[in-house]
Protein backbone atom coordinates (compact mmCIF):
# COMPACT_ATOMS: atom_id res chain seq x y z
CA UNK A 1 0.00 0.00 0.00
CA UNK A 2 1.35 3.44 -0.88
CA UNK A 3 1.11 6.69 1.11
CA UNK A 4 -1.87 8.11 -0.80
CA UNK A 5 -3.88 4.96 -0.30
CA UNK A 6 -2.92 4.72 3.39
CA UNK A 7 -3.90 8.33 4.08
CA UNK A 8 -7.21 7.76 2.32
CA UNK A 9 -7.90 4.70 4.49
CA UNK A 10 -6.88 6.22 7.84
CA UNK A 11 -10.32 7.63 8.82
CA UNK A 12 -12.01 4.28 8.18
CA UNK A 13 -9.09 2.43 9.82
CA UNK A 14 -9.53 4.49 12.99
CA UNK A 15 -13.21 3.49 13.11
CA UNK A 16 -12.32 -0.17 12.56
CA UNK A 17 -14.26 -0.13 9.30
CA UNK A 18 -11.67 -1.72 7.00
CA UNK A 19 -11.28 -5.40 6.25
CA UNK A 20 -8.61 -7.34 8.14
CA UNK A 21 -6.61 -7.61 4.94
CA UNK A 22 -6.61 -3.82 4.40
CA UNK A 23 -5.86 -3.33 8.09
CA UNK A 24 -2.74 -5.50 7.82
CA UNK A 25 -1.57 -3.64 4.73
CA UNK A 26 -2.09 -0.27 6.44
CA UNK A 27 -0.21 -1.41 9.52
CA UNK A 28 2.75 -2.74 7.58
CA UNK A 29 2.94 0.56 5.66
CA UNK A 30 2.68 2.58 8.88
CA UNK A 31 5.51 0.59 10.41
CA UNK A 32 7.80 1.85 7.65
CA UNK A 33 6.44 5.34 6.92
CA UNK A 34 6.97 8.21 9.37
CA UNK A 35 4.80 10.62 7.32
CA UNK A 36 1.76 8.34 7.40
CA UNK A 37 2.32 7.53 11.08
CA UNK A 38 2.29 11.27 11.82
CA UNK A 39 -0.92 11.57 9.83
CA UNK A 40 -2.47 8.77 11.92
CA UNK A 41 -1.46 10.56 15.16
CA UNK A 42 -2.92 13.79 13.84
CA UNK A 43 -6.17 12.11 12.85
CA UNK A 44 -6.47 10.49 16.28
CA UNK A 45 -5.99 13.92 17.89
CA UNK A 46 -8.85 15.19 15.70
CA UNK A 47 -11.08 12.31 16.85
CA UNK A 48 -10.16 12.99 20.49
CA UNK A 49 -11.16 16.60 20.01
CA UNK A 50 -14.56 15.52 18.68
CA UNK A 51 -14.99 13.28 21.72
CA UNK A 52 -14.77 16.29 24.01
CA UNK A 53 -18.19 17.47 22.89
CA UNK A 54 -20.57 16.87 25.78
CA UNK A 55 -24.01 15.35 25.78
CA UNK A 56 -26.47 18.24 25.85
CA UNK A 57 -29.56 16.21 26.68
CA UNK A 58 -30.58 16.68 30.28
CA UNK A 59 -32.51 14.39 32.57
CA UNK A 60 -35.27 16.99 32.91
CA UNK A 61 -35.69 17.16 29.14
CA UNK A 62 -35.93 13.38 28.91
CA UNK A 63 -38.47 13.29 31.74
CA UNK A 64 -40.67 15.89 30.07
CA UNK A 65 -40.42 14.07 26.71
CA UNK A 66 -41.57 10.85 28.42
CA UNK A 67 -44.46 12.61 30.07
CA UNK A 68 -45.57 14.23 26.78
CA UNK A 69 -45.34 10.88 25.04
CA UNK A 70 -47.45 9.21 27.73
CA UNK A 71 -50.11 11.90 27.31
CA UNK A 72 -50.06 11.58 23.51
CA UNK A 73 -50.39 7.79 23.72
CA UNK A 74 -53.20 7.86 26.24
CA UNK A 75 -55.09 10.25 23.96
CA UNK A 76 -54.85 7.66 21.17
CA UNK A 77 -57.37 5.55 23.18
CA UNK A 78 -56.67 2.30 21.36
CA UNK A 79 -54.04 -0.28 22.25
CA UNK A 80 -50.90 -0.70 20.18
CA UNK A 81 -52.02 -4.13 19.01
CA UNK A 82 -55.07 -2.76 17.26
CA UNK A 83 -54.74 -2.22 13.55
CA UNK A 84 -54.64 1.25 12.08
CA UNK A 85 -57.69 0.31 10.03
CA UNK A 86 -59.68 -0.09 13.26
CA UNK A 87 -58.15 3.09 14.56
CA UNK A 88 -59.25 5.00 11.47
CA UNK A 89 -62.78 3.87 12.15
CA UNK A 90 -62.43 5.14 15.70
CA UNK A 91 -61.02 8.41 14.41
CA UNK A 92 -63.92 8.64 12.00
CA UNK A 93 -66.38 8.16 14.83
CA UNK A 94 -64.56 10.73 16.91
CA UNK A 95 -64.52 13.26 14.08
CA UNK A 96 -68.27 12.82 13.74
CA UNK A 97 -68.70 14.42 17.16
CA UNK A 98 -66.86 17.45 15.80
CA UNK A 99 -69.45 18.05 13.05
CA UNK A 100 -71.71 21.05 13.24
CA UNK A 101 -75.12 20.21 14.72
CA UNK A 102 -76.81 21.19 11.41
CA UNK A 103 -74.98 18.32 9.70
CA UNK A 104 -75.10 15.93 12.63
CA UNK A 105 -78.86 15.48 12.55
CA UNK A 106 -79.26 14.25 8.95
CA UNK A 107 -76.00 12.26 9.10
CA UNK A 108 -77.13 10.70 12.37
CA UNK A 109 -80.51 9.84 10.89
CA UNK A 110 -78.85 8.15 7.91
CA UNK A 111 -76.56 6.24 10.25
CA UNK A 112 -79.56 4.95 12.19
CA UNK A 113 -81.24 3.80 8.95
CA UNK A 114 -78.01 2.03 8.00
CA UNK A 115 -77.68 0.51 11.44
CA UNK A 116 -81.25 -0.81 11.23
CA UNK A 117 -80.56 -2.30 7.81
CA UNK A 118 -77.41 -4.07 8.93
CA UNK A 119 -78.94 -5.17 12.23
CA UNK A 120 -81.76 -6.81 10.25
CA UNK A 121 -79.28 -8.56 7.96
CA UNK A 122 -77.18 -9.93 10.77
CA UNK A 123 -79.87 -10.76 13.34
CA UNK A 124 -80.30 -14.53 13.58
CA UNK A 125 -83.31 -15.93 11.74
CA UNK A 126 -85.10 -17.04 14.88
CA UNK A 127 -85.35 -13.40 15.91
CA UNK A 128 -87.03 -12.62 12.64
CA UNK A 129 -83.95 -11.19 10.97
CA UNK A 130 -82.94 -11.62 7.34
CA UNK A 131 -80.35 -14.36 7.01
CA UNK A 132 -77.51 -13.32 4.74
CA UNK A 133 -75.71 -15.92 2.69
CA UNK A 134 -72.77 -13.55 2.48
CA UNK A 135 -72.33 -13.72 6.22
CA UNK A 136 -71.72 -17.47 6.27
CA UNK A 137 -68.37 -18.28 7.85
CA UNK A 138 -65.64 -18.91 5.30
CA UNK A 139 -63.33 -20.39 7.84
CA UNK A 140 -63.67 -21.21 11.48
CA UNK A 141 -61.55 -22.75 14.18
CA UNK A 142 -62.47 -23.81 17.67
CA UNK A 143 -60.37 -22.01 20.28
CA UNK A 144 -61.73 -23.66 23.42
CA UNK A 145 -64.48 -25.96 24.69
CA UNK A 146 -65.85 -25.88 28.20
CA UNK A 147 -68.60 -27.76 29.99
CA UNK A 148 -70.23 -25.57 32.62
CA UNK A 149 -72.78 -27.71 34.47
CA UNK A 150 -74.23 -29.25 31.36
CA UNK A 151 -73.96 -26.10 29.22
CA UNK A 152 -71.23 -26.34 26.66
CA UNK A 153 -69.33 -23.13 25.81
CA UNK A 154 -67.39 -23.26 22.59
CA UNK A 155 -65.19 -20.32 21.55
CA UNK A 156 -65.01 -20.17 17.76
CA UNK A 157 -62.90 -17.82 15.63
CA UNK A 158 -64.63 -17.16 12.32
CA UNK A 159 -63.64 -15.41 9.15
CA UNK A 160 -66.57 -14.14 7.10
CA UNK A 161 -66.68 -12.60 3.65
CA UNK A 162 -68.75 -9.59 2.81
CA UNK A 163 -68.69 -7.21 -0.11
CA UNK A 164 -67.96 -3.56 0.44
CA UNK A 165 -68.94 -1.21 -2.36
CA UNK A 166 -67.96 2.41 -2.80
CA UNK A 167 -66.12 4.93 -4.94
CA UNK A 168 -62.34 5.16 -5.13
CA UNK A 169 -62.56 8.45 -3.25
CA UNK A 170 -64.28 6.77 -0.31
CA UNK A 171 -61.68 6.67 2.51
CA UNK A 172 -62.94 3.28 3.68
CA UNK A 173 -62.49 1.82 0.20
CA UNK A 174 -58.99 3.31 0.07
CA UNK A 175 -58.14 1.77 3.43
CA UNK A 176 -59.33 -1.64 2.29
CA UNK A 177 -57.32 -1.30 -0.91
CA UNK A 178 -54.25 -0.40 1.14
CA UNK A 179 -54.83 -3.56 3.17
CA UNK A 180 -55.18 -5.50 -0.08
CA UNK A 181 -51.78 -4.19 -1.26
CA UNK A 182 -50.35 -6.19 1.65
CA UNK A 183 -52.45 -9.28 0.94
CA UNK A 184 -49.81 -11.97 0.99
CA UNK A 185 -51.52 -14.83 -0.78
CA UNK A 186 -52.66 -13.21 -4.00
CA UNK A 187 -50.32 -11.08 -6.19
CA UNK A 188 -53.22 -10.44 -8.62
CA UNK A 189 -55.15 -8.69 -5.85
CA UNK A 190 -52.06 -6.67 -4.99
CA UNK A 191 -51.50 -5.55 -8.62
CA UNK A 192 -55.17 -4.60 -9.05
CA UNK A 193 -55.25 -2.72 -5.75
CA UNK A 194 -52.12 -0.72 -6.57
CA UNK A 195 -53.59 0.12 -9.98
CA UNK A 196 -56.73 1.45 -8.32
CA UNK A 197 -54.77 3.47 -5.79
CA UNK A 198 -52.50 5.20 -8.32
CA UNK A 199 -54.60 8.37 -8.26
CA UNK A 200 -54.82 8.46 -4.47
CA UNK A 201 -51.13 8.85 -3.70
CA UNK A 202 -51.73 12.21 -2.02
CA UNK A 203 -52.54 10.11 1.01
CA UNK A 204 -49.46 9.22 3.05
CA UNK A 205 -50.97 5.84 3.98
CA UNK A 206 -51.37 5.00 0.28
CA UNK A 207 -47.83 6.11 -0.52
CA UNK A 208 -46.43 4.10 2.36
CA UNK A 209 -48.28 1.01 1.17
CA UNK A 210 -46.84 1.48 -2.32
CA UNK A 211 -43.35 2.06 -0.93
CA UNK A 212 -43.70 -1.03 1.19
CA UNK A 213 -44.75 -3.04 -1.86
CA UNK A 214 -41.85 -1.64 -3.89
CA UNK A 215 -39.39 -2.51 -1.15
CA UNK A 216 -40.64 -5.89 -0.03
CA UNK A 217 -43.15 -7.48 -2.39
CA UNK A 218 -41.74 -10.78 -3.69
CA UNK A 219 -43.53 -10.39 -7.02
CA UNK A 220 -41.75 -8.15 -9.62
CA UNK A 221 -45.08 -7.37 -11.33
CA UNK A 222 -46.34 -5.87 -8.09
CA UNK A 223 -43.12 -3.90 -7.61
CA UNK A 224 -43.34 -2.51 -11.16
CA UNK A 225 -46.93 -1.49 -10.55
CA UNK A 226 -45.88 0.24 -7.35
CA UNK A 227 -43.20 2.26 -9.23
CA UNK A 228 -45.84 3.28 -11.76
CA UNK A 229 -48.11 4.41 -8.94
CA UNK A 230 -45.34 6.55 -7.43
CA UNK A 231 -44.41 8.35 -10.66
CA UNK A 232 -45.80 11.71 -9.62
CA UNK A 233 -43.83 11.52 -6.35
CA UNK A 234 -40.35 11.17 -7.85
CA UNK A 235 -39.17 14.24 -5.91
CA UNK A 236 -40.36 12.97 -2.53
CA UNK A 237 -37.57 12.05 -0.09
CA UNK A 238 -39.06 8.75 1.07
CA UNK A 239 -39.85 7.73 -2.51
CA UNK A 240 -36.32 8.59 -3.65
CA UNK A 241 -34.82 6.66 -0.77
CA UNK A 242 -36.85 3.60 -1.67
CA UNK A 243 -36.02 3.92 -5.36
CA UNK A 244 -32.31 4.15 -4.48
CA UNK A 245 -32.65 1.03 -2.37
CA UNK A 246 -34.44 -0.79 -5.18
CA UNK A 247 -31.79 0.31 -7.65
CA UNK A 248 -29.09 -1.19 -5.50
CA UNK A 249 -30.83 -4.29 -4.22
CA UNK A 250 -33.68 -5.44 -6.44
CA UNK A 251 -32.78 -8.63 -8.27
CA UNK A 252 -35.05 -7.88 -11.22
CA UNK A 253 -33.38 -5.74 -13.94
CA UNK A 254 -36.79 -4.56 -15.24
CA UNK A 255 -37.61 -3.12 -11.83
CA UNK A 256 -34.14 -1.54 -11.56
CA UNK A 257 -34.53 0.08 -15.01
CA UNK A 258 -37.86 1.61 -13.98
CA UNK A 259 -36.31 2.72 -10.68
CA UNK A 260 -33.39 4.55 -12.30
CA UNK A 261 -35.67 6.15 -14.91
CA UNK A 262 -37.89 7.56 -12.19
CA UNK A 263 -35.09 8.42 -9.78
CA UNK A 264 -33.27 10.47 -12.38
CA UNK A 265 -36.22 12.65 -13.34
CA UNK A 266 -34.96 14.82 -10.46
CA UNK A 267 -31.27 15.62 -10.05
CA UNK A 268 -30.04 16.04 -6.51
CA UNK A 269 -26.84 15.33 -4.63
CA UNK A 270 -28.38 12.59 -2.55
CA UNK A 271 -28.33 10.18 -5.47
CA UNK A 272 -24.65 10.65 -6.26
CA UNK A 273 -23.46 7.96 -3.83
CA UNK A 274 -26.09 5.54 -5.10
CA UNK A 275 -25.20 6.13 -8.74
CA UNK A 276 -21.51 5.64 -7.94
CA UNK A 277 -22.36 2.34 -6.30
CA UNK A 278 -24.45 1.33 -9.30
CA UNK A 279 -21.54 2.04 -11.64
CA UNK A 280 -19.37 -0.28 -9.53
CA UNK A 281 -21.80 -3.14 -9.10
CA UNK A 282 -24.48 -3.12 -11.78
CA UNK A 283 -24.40 -5.91 -14.41
CA UNK A 284 -27.00 -4.33 -16.65
CA UNK A 285 -25.37 -2.17 -19.33
CA UNK A 286 -28.32 0.19 -19.75
CA UNK A 287 -28.46 0.99 -16.04
CA UNK A 288 -24.69 1.37 -15.74
CA UNK A 289 -24.42 3.63 -18.78
CA UNK A 290 -27.33 5.71 -17.61
CA UNK A 291 -25.74 6.11 -14.17
CA UNK A 292 -22.40 7.21 -15.68
CA UNK A 293 -24.17 9.71 -17.94
CA UNK A 294 -26.10 11.15 -15.03
CA UNK A 295 -23.03 11.45 -12.83
CA UNK A 296 -21.29 13.30 -15.64
CA UNK A 297 -24.28 15.59 -16.11
CA UNK A 298 -24.23 16.31 -12.38
CA UNK A 299 -20.47 16.94 -12.61
CA UNK A 300 -19.90 14.22 -10.00
CA UNK A 301 -17.07 11.74 -9.95
CA UNK A 302 -17.90 8.41 -11.59
CA UNK A 303 -15.63 6.42 -9.27
CA UNK A 304 -15.86 6.05 -5.53
CA UNK A 305 -13.19 6.46 -2.88
CA UNK B 1 -18.67 11.06 24.26
CA UNK B 2 -17.31 7.57 24.20
CA UNK B 3 -19.89 7.01 26.94
CA UNK B 4 -22.64 7.54 24.40
CA UNK B 5 -21.35 4.75 22.21
CA UNK B 6 -20.98 2.55 25.25
CA UNK B 7 -24.55 3.34 26.31
CA UNK B 8 -25.86 2.29 22.91
CA UNK B 9 -23.79 -0.88 22.96
CA UNK B 10 -24.94 -1.59 26.51
CA UNK B 11 -28.56 -1.12 25.54
CA UNK B 12 -28.12 -3.35 22.53
CA UNK B 13 -26.47 -6.03 24.63
CA UNK B 14 -28.74 -5.69 27.67
CA UNK B 15 -30.26 -8.92 28.92
CA UNK B 16 -33.71 -7.52 28.24
CA UNK B 17 -36.24 -9.93 26.82
CA UNK B 18 -36.78 -7.54 23.98
CA UNK B 19 -38.69 -9.93 21.76
CA UNK B 20 -40.99 -10.76 24.69
CA UNK B 21 -41.55 -7.06 25.37
CA UNK B 22 -42.28 -6.36 21.71
CA UNK B 23 -44.79 -9.22 21.53
CA UNK B 24 -46.47 -8.05 24.72
CA UNK B 25 -46.60 -4.47 23.43
CA UNK B 26 -48.02 -5.72 20.14
CA UNK B 27 -50.88 -7.23 22.15
CA UNK B 28 -51.52 -3.86 23.76
CA UNK B 29 -49.48 -4.16 26.97
CA UNK B 30 -48.70 -0.52 27.81
CA UNK B 31 -46.10 -1.37 30.47
CA UNK B 32 -44.15 -3.44 27.97
CA UNK B 33 -44.29 -0.56 25.49
CA UNK B 34 -43.05 1.87 28.14
CA UNK B 35 -40.14 -0.43 29.01
CA UNK B 36 -39.20 -0.57 25.34
CA UNK B 37 -39.31 3.23 25.15
CA UNK B 38 -37.15 3.57 28.25
CA UNK B 39 -34.56 1.16 26.88
CA UNK B 40 -33.91 3.42 23.91
CA UNK B 41 -35.29 6.87 24.50
CA UNK B 42 -32.17 8.50 25.88
CA UNK B 43 -30.27 7.47 22.75
CA UNK B 44 -33.14 8.65 20.55
CA UNK B 45 -33.24 12.06 22.19
CA UNK B 46 -29.45 12.40 22.06
CA UNK B 47 -29.33 11.52 18.35
CA UNK B 48 -32.11 13.99 17.58
CA UNK B 49 -30.51 16.70 19.69
CA UNK B 50 -27.05 16.21 18.20
CA UNK B 51 -28.32 16.05 14.65
CA UNK B 52 -30.73 18.94 14.83
CA UNK B 53 -29.13 21.11 17.53
CA UNK B 54 -32.58 22.30 18.52
CA UNK B 55 -34.31 21.18 21.73
CA UNK B 56 -37.75 21.91 20.27
CA UNK B 57 -37.12 19.85 17.16
CA UNK B 58 -35.48 17.08 19.19
CA UNK B 59 -38.61 16.86 21.35
CA UNK B 60 -40.75 16.70 18.20
CA UNK B 61 -38.58 13.93 16.78
CA UNK B 62 -38.76 11.99 20.06
CA UNK B 63 -42.53 12.19 20.12
CA UNK B 64 -43.04 11.55 16.40
CA UNK B 65 -40.68 8.57 16.43
CA UNK B 66 -42.22 6.80 19.41
CA UNK B 67 -45.76 7.51 18.24
CA UNK B 68 -44.82 5.98 14.89
CA UNK B 69 -43.45 2.96 16.74
CA UNK B 70 -46.63 2.75 18.82
CA UNK B 71 -48.87 2.94 15.76
CA UNK B 72 -46.88 0.51 13.65
CA UNK B 73 -45.58 -1.95 16.20
CA UNK B 74 -48.32 -4.41 15.26
CA UNK B 75 -46.71 -4.60 11.79
CA UNK B 76 -43.19 -5.22 13.14
CA UNK B 77 -42.30 -8.73 11.97
CA UNK B 78 -38.80 -9.16 13.43
CA UNK B 79 -37.30 -8.96 9.90
CA UNK B 80 -34.61 -6.75 11.41
CA UNK B 81 -33.65 -5.95 14.97
CA UNK B 82 -35.91 -3.56 16.87
CA UNK B 83 -33.13 -1.02 17.37
CA UNK B 84 -32.41 -0.94 13.62
CA UNK B 85 -36.11 -0.38 12.97
CA UNK B 86 -36.37 2.32 15.63
CA UNK B 87 -33.20 4.12 14.58
CA UNK B 88 -34.34 3.97 10.96
CA UNK B 89 -37.50 5.78 11.99
CA UNK B 90 -35.54 8.32 14.05
CA UNK B 91 -32.89 9.01 11.41
CA UNK B 92 -35.51 9.36 8.69
CA UNK B 93 -37.45 11.90 10.74
CA UNK B 94 -34.22 13.78 11.52
CA UNK B 95 -33.18 13.71 7.86
CA UNK B 96 -36.58 15.13 6.90
CA UNK B 97 -36.13 17.92 9.44
CA UNK B 98 -32.63 18.69 8.17
CA UNK B 99 -33.75 18.71 4.54
CA UNK B 100 -36.76 20.88 5.27
CA UNK B 101 -34.48 23.21 7.17
CA UNK B 102 -32.14 23.34 4.18
CA UNK B 103 -35.03 24.16 1.84
CA UNK B 104 -36.40 26.82 4.19
CA UNK B 105 -32.86 28.04 4.93
CA UNK B 106 -33.78 28.23 8.60
CA UNK B 107 -31.70 30.14 11.04
CA UNK B 108 -28.65 28.19 12.13
CA UNK B 109 -28.18 27.21 15.77
CA UNK B 110 -24.57 28.22 15.34
CA UNK B 111 -24.00 31.96 15.34
CA UNK B 112 -20.92 34.11 15.01
CA UNK B 113 -21.10 36.61 17.87
CA UNK B 114 -18.06 38.56 16.71
CA UNK B 115 -16.15 37.16 19.70
CA UNK B 116 -16.24 33.66 18.39
CA UNK B 117 -18.66 31.06 17.07
CA UNK B 118 -21.28 29.94 19.54
CA UNK B 119 -23.73 27.06 19.34
CA UNK B 120 -26.94 28.21 20.99
CA UNK B 121 -27.72 24.64 22.01
CA UNK B 122 -24.53 24.50 24.04
CA UNK B 123 -25.87 27.47 26.01
CA UNK B 124 -28.39 25.08 27.51
CA UNK B 125 -25.69 23.83 29.85
CA UNK B 126 -25.25 27.29 31.29
CA UNK B 127 -28.01 26.81 33.82
CA UNK B 128 -26.46 23.67 35.29
CA UNK B 129 -25.51 24.60 38.89
CA UNK B 130 -22.57 22.18 39.13
CA UNK B 131 -20.72 23.50 36.10
CA UNK B 132 -17.30 25.12 36.26
CA UNK B 133 -17.29 28.51 34.39
CA UNK B 134 -13.98 27.91 32.56
CA UNK B 135 -14.99 24.45 31.52
CA UNK B 136 -18.36 25.81 30.41
CA UNK B 137 -16.66 28.41 28.24
CA UNK B 138 -14.38 25.79 26.66
CA UNK B 139 -17.32 23.46 26.09
CA UNK B 140 -19.34 26.23 24.49
CA UNK B 141 -16.51 27.24 22.22
CA UNK B 142 -15.78 23.66 21.22
CA UNK B 143 -19.45 22.79 20.77
CA UNK B 144 -19.79 25.93 18.64
CA UNK B 145 -16.90 24.91 16.42
CA UNK B 146 -18.06 21.33 16.12
CA UNK B 147 -21.63 22.50 15.50
CA UNK B 148 -20.36 24.85 12.77
CA UNK B 149 -18.34 22.05 11.19
CA UNK B 150 -21.35 19.70 11.28
CA UNK B 151 -23.46 22.29 9.52
CA UNK B 152 -21.09 22.19 6.57
CA UNK B 153 -22.09 18.56 5.99
CA UNK B 154 -25.03 17.40 3.91
CA UNK B 155 -27.92 15.95 5.97
CA UNK B 156 -26.89 12.44 4.95
CA UNK B 157 -23.20 12.96 5.77
CA UNK B 158 -24.14 14.48 9.10
CA UNK B 159 -26.38 11.56 9.98
CA UNK B 160 -23.78 8.95 9.05
CA UNK B 161 -21.10 10.86 10.96
CA UNK B 162 -23.21 11.27 14.10
CA UNK B 163 -24.28 7.64 14.13
CA UNK B 164 -20.76 6.32 13.50
CA UNK B 165 -18.69 8.68 15.58
CA UNK B 166 -20.97 9.61 18.46
CA UNK B 167 -23.30 6.63 18.66
CA UNK B 168 -20.70 4.01 17.79
CA UNK B 169 -22.92 2.17 15.31
CA UNK B 170 -21.35 0.09 12.56
CA UNK B 171 -21.51 1.38 8.99
CA UNK B 172 -23.39 -1.72 7.86
CA UNK B 173 -26.17 -0.98 10.38
CA UNK B 174 -26.15 2.72 9.48
CA UNK B 175 -26.51 1.85 5.79
CA UNK B 176 -29.49 -0.33 6.67
CA UNK B 177 -31.04 2.49 8.67
CA UNK B 178 -30.73 5.17 6.04
CA UNK B 179 -31.57 2.83 3.18
CA UNK B 180 -28.21 2.55 1.50
CA UNK B 181 -25.30 0.15 1.23
CA UNK B 182 -22.39 -0.18 3.61
CA UNK B 183 -20.13 1.04 0.80
CA UNK B 184 -22.18 4.19 0.24
CA UNK B 185 -22.23 4.84 4.00
CA UNK B 186 -18.43 4.41 3.98
CA UNK B 187 -18.07 7.02 1.23
CA UNK B 188 -20.35 9.32 3.15
CA UNK B 189 -18.32 8.93 6.35
CA UNK B 190 -15.12 9.56 4.45
CA UNK B 191 -16.45 12.80 2.94
CA UNK B 192 -17.82 13.88 6.33
CA UNK B 193 -14.54 13.33 8.20
CA UNK B 194 -12.62 15.19 5.48
CA UNK B 195 -14.93 18.19 5.79
CA UNK B 196 -14.94 18.08 9.59
CA UNK B 197 -11.18 17.94 9.75
CA UNK B 198 -10.84 20.81 7.34
CA UNK B 199 -13.20 22.91 9.50
CA UNK B 200 -11.54 22.02 12.81
CA UNK B 201 -7.91 21.90 11.71
CA UNK B 202 -6.99 24.95 13.75
CA UNK B 203 -8.14 23.24 16.97
CA UNK B 204 -6.27 19.97 16.49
Amino acid sequence: MNCAETIRQIPLYCYGEVSSEVEERIESHLAECAVCSAELTHHRAFLDLLNKREDVTEASMLASCRSELRTAISSQSVPAGQSWLDRKWMDGLRSFSGLHIRFRIPVGAMALVGLGFFAARYTPERFGGMRSGLAEPMFSSVRSVEDQSGKVHIAVDEVRRHVVTGSLQDPRIQELLVTAVREESNPGVRVESIGMLRNSTDSEEVRNALLDALNHDPNPGVRLKAIEGLKSWAGNVAVRRTLANVLLKDDNPGVRVQAIDLLTTHHDDSIVGVLQDVVQKEDNNYIRTRSIKLLEEMKASVGTY
Amino acid sequence: MQDAAETVSAVLAAPLDEAGLIRAAQKGDQDAFERLVRAYDHSVLRIAMNLLRSPEEARDVYQEAFLKVYRNLHAFRFDCSFHTWLYRIVTNICLDHLRRRKVRKEESTVVDTGEGIVDRVAQLEEGAPHANPERQMWNRELAGRIGGALESLTPRERTVFELRHYEGLRLRAIGEMIGTTEEAAKNCLFRATQKMRASLEAFV
